[in-house]
C-alpha cells in the first residue's frame, strides 16, 4: 500500500511539474482568468440593474420592492457561468494526459515499471485536478469582494460548497477525458471526442429537463450539470457526491482497463 | 536468467515473430541480431512485458512475464527503441522520477541516481533540461534510466543508435562493465557491436531464430573458417572449375572487384575461395592457377567476418533461388 501511494505521488508530482513549464497551461490559465473577470463585471452589472429596475417600479407603483439577496444571486449566477466555461477548458487539459505519453514513448516506461495502471491514472487525475483547483482559487477574490459588501453577512458555506461542487464537476469531466485520451494517440482527436461526450451529456440534461415523468427524473439524476447547479445553490445532497465520485471512479477504471487492453493491440 | 520458449507474435494476418526460443544465462550479454524488421523490437517488448505474446512463454528470473508481470517489472531495466524521456525535466529530476516509479527505497535514490549519471557520463549535464540535449545525450539518459535502479536483468533495444563513434565505444564499454552483476540482452543491427560486446549471439531473420552461438563459433562453423580472395585474369567459370577440384576447397564464388585496381580491365575477375576449416590450401591454389596459365595478380587470406555469417544466414532463401537459375548464379551471386 505504501508503495502504491509512493507511486501515485511520483506520477502526481511529475504531472503537476509539467504544467509549470507548459505554455499551453499558462495560456489556459490566462484566458480563464480574463473571461472570469469579464463574467464578474457583467453579472454584477446585470444584477444591480435588475435590482434598480425593481426599485424604480416599486416607487412608481407605490408598493415595496421584493427583497433580493444580491450576494447569493451573484454567487449562483457566477459559478454557473464558470461551470460552463470549464466545459470548454477541461477537454483541452485532459486531451494530452495519455496521448502525450504514447507519442513520446514514455508509456512504455510506465508500463514496464512495477507500478499499476491504477496508480498512474489516479496520479495523473490528481495532478490535472490540482492544476484546475489552482486556476479556480483566485476566483475567491471576486467572491470575497461580494461577501465583504453583503449585509447581513452571508454564510461562507455557500461559496465554499459551490467551489467544492466545481472541483468535483471538473474531476468527473477530466476523468472521462482521461479515459478518452487513453484510447488514441492523437491529441486533437482526444479533445474532439471529449467535447462530443460533453455535448452528449448536455443533451441528456436537456432531454431530462423537457421530458418529465419517470424517465426524465431518472436522467436528471445522472446529469452532472444539475447536481453541480444544486451544489452552487447551496443544496448539498450525498447523492450528488456519490454521483460525482462514481463518474471519477468510472473514468479511472476505464483508463486502467484500456491501457491494458489497447496496448495489447497496438504495435 | 531469461528463458524464452516458442514465442510467437501475430498482428492480424502478419506474423512478427514465430517460434522464437533462446535463453540467457546469469551474468551473460546476449546480442540479438537481425536486419531491420526482423522482429527484434517486438521480441524486446514482449520480454519487457510491454506486449503480450500470441503464443509461448518468457520467464525472467523464474517469473512468467505475463502471469507475474509485477515481479518481472521489479527486476528489469528496459531501454525501448525510442528513449522514454520527459523532455521538460532535467536529467537528474528525470532519473529521480524513474527511481520512484521503480520502487527504489528513498534513502538509496541519491546514490543510485549519481552512480547512473557517472556511469553514463552525464554528471556535467545533470541540471540540463532533456529537451536541450543532443540525440546522443538523450540516448545516454535512456540507458541511465534502464540501469538507475540496479536491476538484475537489463533489456536494451538498439542502445547505440544515434551516437557518434566515440560515444558508441563508451556505451559498449559501459555495457561490458555491467555484465557479471547483470544479465543483459541487447538488440542491434550493427554486426561489429555483437562481436565486441556480446558473449553470445542470437541471429533472427524474418521472425525466426536462425542461429544461436558465440560470435567466434558462428564465424568458424558457419562460414567455414578462413578463405582467400583472388584477382586473376581469364575465364571465371574455368577458374572456378579448376579451384573447386582442389582438396580442402569447399566453395568458390565470384565477388565484385574491390577498389579500382582492375577498372577498365575487363579480363580480370575476382574470386573468393572458402576452405575447409583448419586447412591451408594457399600454395595449392596458387600453383594450380599458374599451372593452368591463369595470371595471378592478387591473393590474400581472409577470415570470415560475422557479417559474412549474418548475410549467409539471412539471405539463404534468395541465394537458393538464384542458384536454381544458372545465369543469375553466374552474374549475381554476390555475398
Amino acid at each position: 500500500m505504501g508503495i502504491v501511494i509512493n507511486n501515485i505521488i511520483a506520477i502526481y508530482r511529475r504531472e503537476l511539474q509539467s504544467y509549470f513549464v507548459s505554455p499551453l497551461a499558462y495560456a489556459i490559465a490566462g484566458i480563464f482568468w480574463f473571461l472570469s473577470g469579464l463574467f464578474f463585471f457583467s453579472i454584477l452589472q446585470d444584477i444591480l440593474n435588475f435590482v434598480a429596475g425593481w426599485d424604480l417600479r416599486g416607487q412608481q407603483l407605490g408598493i415595496p420592492a421584493p427583497p433580493i439577496d444580491v450576494p447569493y444571486e451573484f454567487i449562483r449566477a457566477f459559478l454557473d457561468r464558470i461551470g460552463w466555461l470549464l466545459l470548454f477548458i477541461l477537454p483541452i487539459l485532459s486531451m494530452g494526459l495519455y496521448t502525450e505519453e504514447r507519442k513520446r514513448g514514455t508509456l512504455e516506461l510506465l508500463a514496464t515499471s512495477p507500478i499499476t495502471n491504477w496508480a498512474v491514472a489516479v496520479g495523473k487525475l490528481l495532478g490535472v485536478l490540482t492544476f484546475v483547483t489552482t486556476i479556480v482559487l483566485p476566483l475567491l477574490v471576486f467572491e470575497a469582494i461580494i461577501l465583504g459588501a453583503a449585509n447581513p453577512p452571508m454564510q461562507f458555506t455557500i461559496p465554499l460548497l459551490g467551489h467544492l461542487g466545481l472541483i468535483l464537476f471538473a474531476g468527473a469531466i477530466l476523468s472521462l477525458g482521461m479515459f478518452i485520451s487513453s484510447l488514441t494517440d492523437s491529441t486533437i482527436l482526444a479533445a474532439m471526442i471529449t467535447f462530443a461526450v460533453i455535448l452528449l451529456l448536455l443533451f441528456v440534461d436537456l432531454i431530462a429537463n423537457n421530458l418529465g415523468g419517470v424517465l426524465g427524473e431518472g436522467l436528471s439524476h445522472l446529469s452532472l450539470l444539475k447536481h453541480y447547479s444544486d451544489m452552487v445553490k447551496g443544496i448539498f445532497d450525498t447523492s450528488s457526491l456519490i454521483l460525482f465520485l462514481s463518474y471519477i471512479f468510472l473514468g479511472i477504471f476505464l483508463t486502467a482497463q484500456s491501457i491494458d487492453a489497447f496496448r495489447f493491440q497496438r504495435q | 536468467m531469461i528463458e524464452v520458449e516458442h514465442l510467437s507474435k501475430i498482428y492480424g494476418s502478419h506474423t512478427a515473430i514465430s517460434d522464437v526460443t533462446f535463453s540467457v544465462e546469469e551474468g551473460e550479454i546476449l546480442g540479438f541480431l537481425g536486419p531491420n524488421g526482423a522482429g527484434k523490437t517486438t521480441t524486446m517488448r514482449i520480454l519487457a512485458g510491454y506486449l503480450p505474446a500470441s503464443r509461448g512463454t518468457v520467464r525472467i528470473a523464474g517469473f512468467d512475464v505475463h502471469e507475474n508481470s509485477l515481479a518481472v517489472r521489479q527486476r528489469i531495466g528496459y531501454l525501448p527503441e525510442t528513449p522514454p524521456l520527459y523532455l521538460e525535466m532535467t536529467v537528474e529530476g528525470y532519473l529521480y522520477f524513474v527511481t520512484r516509479i521503480k520502487g527504489v527505497a528513498a534513502g538509496d535514490r541519491a546514490t543510485r541516481v549519481k552512480a547512473a549519471m557517472e556511469r553514463c557520463n552525464l554528471l556535467d549535464k545533470r541540471h540540463v533540461i532533456i529537451r536541450k540535449l543532443s540525440k546522443g545525450y538523450r540516448q545516454r539518459v535512456g540507458i541511465a534510466q534502464a540501469i538507475v535502479h540496479d536491476p538484475p536483468v537489463i533489456i536494451l533495444d538498439e542502445p547505440t543508435v544515434g551516437l557518434d563513434p566515440r560515444q558508441i565505444i563508451e556505451v559498449r564499454n559501459l555495457i561490458k562493465n555491467l555484465a557479471g552483476d547483470h544479465t543483459i540482452i541487447l538488440s542491434t543491427h550493427i554486426l561489429p557491436e555483437v562481436s565486441m560486446v556480446c558473449s553470445r549471439v542470437t541471429i533472427i531473420n524474418d521472425g525466426k531464430v536462425v542461429a544461436t552461438n558465440t560470435p567466434e563459433n558462428l564465424m568458424s562453423e558457419l562460414a567455414g573458417g578462413s578463405g582467400y580472395e583472388l584477382e586473376i585474369s581469364g575465364e571465371a567459370a574455368l577458374a572456378k572449375q579448376v579451384l573447386q577440384n582442389l582438396p580442402d576447397v569447399s566453395l568458390v564464388e565470384s565477388i565484385p572487384a574491390i577498389g579500382s585496381n582492375n577498372m577498365g580491365n575487363h579480363n580480370r575477375v575476382n574470386l573468393r575461395v572458402i576452405c575447409v576449416p583448419g586447412s591451408e590450401p594457399g600454395s595449392n591454389i596458387a600453383s594450380a592457377l599458374l599451372r593452368t596459365e591463369f595470371e595471378l595478380y592478387e591473393m590474400r587470406r581472409v577470415t570470415a567476418t560475422l557479417e559474412d555469417v549474418f548475410l549467409q544466414l539471412t539471405t539463404e532463401e534468395e541465394k537458393f533461388e538464384s542458384e536454381t537459375d544458372p545465369v543469375l548464379a553466374e552474374s549475381g551471386d554476390v555475398v
